[in-house]
């Protein structure tokens, strides 16, 4: 914490943000996915952390942008989680991974992420599963459903570096890239992004909630506003969960 | 799936054929549950008995449903699942015994295993160790309704499969000690709930081929713990049955 006793990197304190935290990579959505809320007032914006906190239904919820990478994203769920938030809700854009059943633009609830980046192992080893809270999952699914967008459920690919998933040929490790790639696929792996492996790993770790909701996107331009407005319902529902089992 | 070929054999290791076994099979390691399991299910009739792998075909709201074992640990499992997937199984409910890793958890308590640490080398076989063991979620969902339903203390999370039981129970007498140490202390901290030594290559192995896959533990080994265990995946395949006839699975 900094003199002023605000967190280091994400310039807020307790009572900035709710205990709902959804989380872009881009600053830019921060604004996007806060018009979903009710009403909503941008808080801080440090560095790649932008945050907006509004409510839904009276209950305070945020949206915080994590920057690219599972690095930054540790940093801010960190940081959040000391000022009071515990569930984590990651939306944004992805690759599509299962052409042959997948159609650019599909929705990706995430329960599981392949740890194919280093931040997660900082905190545990390789052998721990990067897993999504089932509550959390569970609510993104049933936001779709509601919403009627064509979603799929499983397992999203999690790496440290865009250019060798997009041009593994031009890399010193190509083959084992393309391997590599070649066996997630096999796994049935639906989308390719950055943050998931390490959201998961750390929230386990924390005894917080995450889940993830992305779009994958094969061959066109990124269309972030389905994405954003279904993110948003699932945090509605899980608020009415919660509100039940409270 | 591909080796449609071997239809009208006799898989190698668990002496079944296509037409054996229904869909949905349920895996508990010992033999010698299978027949408890068997005795839940409408007309059911042992199969096959050959190795550690026994399987009983019967019913359930008139679906075909078996129960097979797996053996102890991840290189039998990983067979079993291979040559059950071959002849037409799809869906997998591992039942089973397992310690418990977290203080708060208390005898007879059922854990409902959403994710699985990896600490085996079986699955590695077939996927990187960066590949997530994570169970199927309309099944996880079923087990945790039926353990709700029953009124049965439980716990949804995460469950460590290993490679070696004595070396879970007697780390300091093994040449890698402080290893094992280091890494159970790991897995208390990141939350594992309970320990076992199937999970992860079911569910891995179960991603790779297309299927579906769940499991539902015991903290316990009562008589009166395990009825209850069984009784509840039991009931959690009823009601994964009516939904999967609801949505037309």
């Amino acid at each position: 914490m900094n003199q002023d006793g605000l967190q280091y990197h994400i310039k807020m304190k307790q009572g900035d943000v709710g205990r709902y935290v959804l989380l872009p990579g881009d600053p830019g959505r921060v604004p996007v996915i806060a018009s979903f809320f009710d009403e909503a007032w941008e808080v801080a914006h440090n560095r790649e952390h932008r945050t907006f906190t509004g409510t839904l239904g009276g209950v305070p919820v945020s949206v915080t942008s994590t920057g690219i990478g599972g690095p930054s994203t540790a940093i801010a769920v960190e940081e959040l989680a000391r000022i009071g938030a515990d569930t984590f809700i990651r939306v944004g854009t992805s690759g599509l991974m299962q052409p042959d059943r997948m159609t650019s633009g599909d929705l990706v609830v995430v329960t599981g992420a392949v740890r194919d980046e280093g931040t997660a192992s900082h905190y545990m080893p390789l052998a721990f599963p990067a897993v999504a809270n089932l509550d959390v999952v569970t609510c993104l699914r049933d936001a779709c459903q509601a919403l009627d967008v064509g979603y799929h459920v499983g397992f999203s690919h999690s790496k440290d570096s865009f250019y060798a998933e997009m041009e593994p040929e031009r890399m010193p490790l190509a083959d084992e890239l393309q391997k590599r790639w070649k066996a997630w696929v096999m796994g049935g792996v639906l989308c390719s992004e950055m943050e998931a492996a390490a959201l998961y790993v750390l929230c386990s770790v924390l005894g917080k909630r995450a889940g993830g909701l992305m779009v994958a996107l094969k061959d066109t331009e990124p269309e972030i506003e389905v994405v954003c407005k279904t993110a948003v319902e699932g945090v509605r529902r899980l608020i009415a969960l919660d509100a039940t089992s409270a | 799936m591909a080796k449609a070929t071997f239809n009208s054999e006799q898989m190698h290791h668990i002496a079944c054929r296509r037409g054996d076994v229904g869909r949905y099979v349920f895996l508990p390691g010992d033999p010698g549950r299978v027949p408890m399991i068997a005795a839940l299910l409408d007309d059911a009739q042992e199969i096959a008995y050959n190795r550690e792998y026994r399987t009983y075909t019967g019913t359930l709201l008139g679906e075909k449903v078996s129960v097979m074992s797996t053996g102890m640990g991840c290189p039998s499992t990983a067979i079993g699942v291979e040559e059950l997937a071959l002849i037409g199984a799809d869906t997998f409910i591992r039942v089973g015994t397992s310690g418990a890793m977290q203080p708060f958890m208390e005898q007879g308590d059922l854990i409902v295993t959403w994710g699985a640490i990896r600490d085996e080398f079986t699955s590695q076989q077939y996927l990187p160790l960066a590949f997530p063991a994570v169970p199927d979620m309309d099944v996880t969902l079923a087990l945790r309704q039926a353990a709700r339903e029953r009124g049965v203390r439980h716990h949804v999370g995460i469950t460590q499969s290993k490679d070696s039981f004595y070396g879970q129970h007697e780390p300091e007498r093994m040449p890698v000690a402080n290893q094992l140490k280091d890494r159970w202390a790991a897995w208390v901290q990141g939350g594992a709930l309970s320990s076992e030594m199937e999970a992860s290559t079911l569910f891995v192995v179960s991603s790779f081929l297309r299927c579906r896959a769940g499991g539902l533990m015991i903290y316990g080994g009562t008589d009166r713990d395990l009825s209850n265990l069984l009784e509840t995946a039991v009931y959690g395949l009823k009601l994964l049955i009516r939904q999967d006839k609801e949505h037309n699975r």
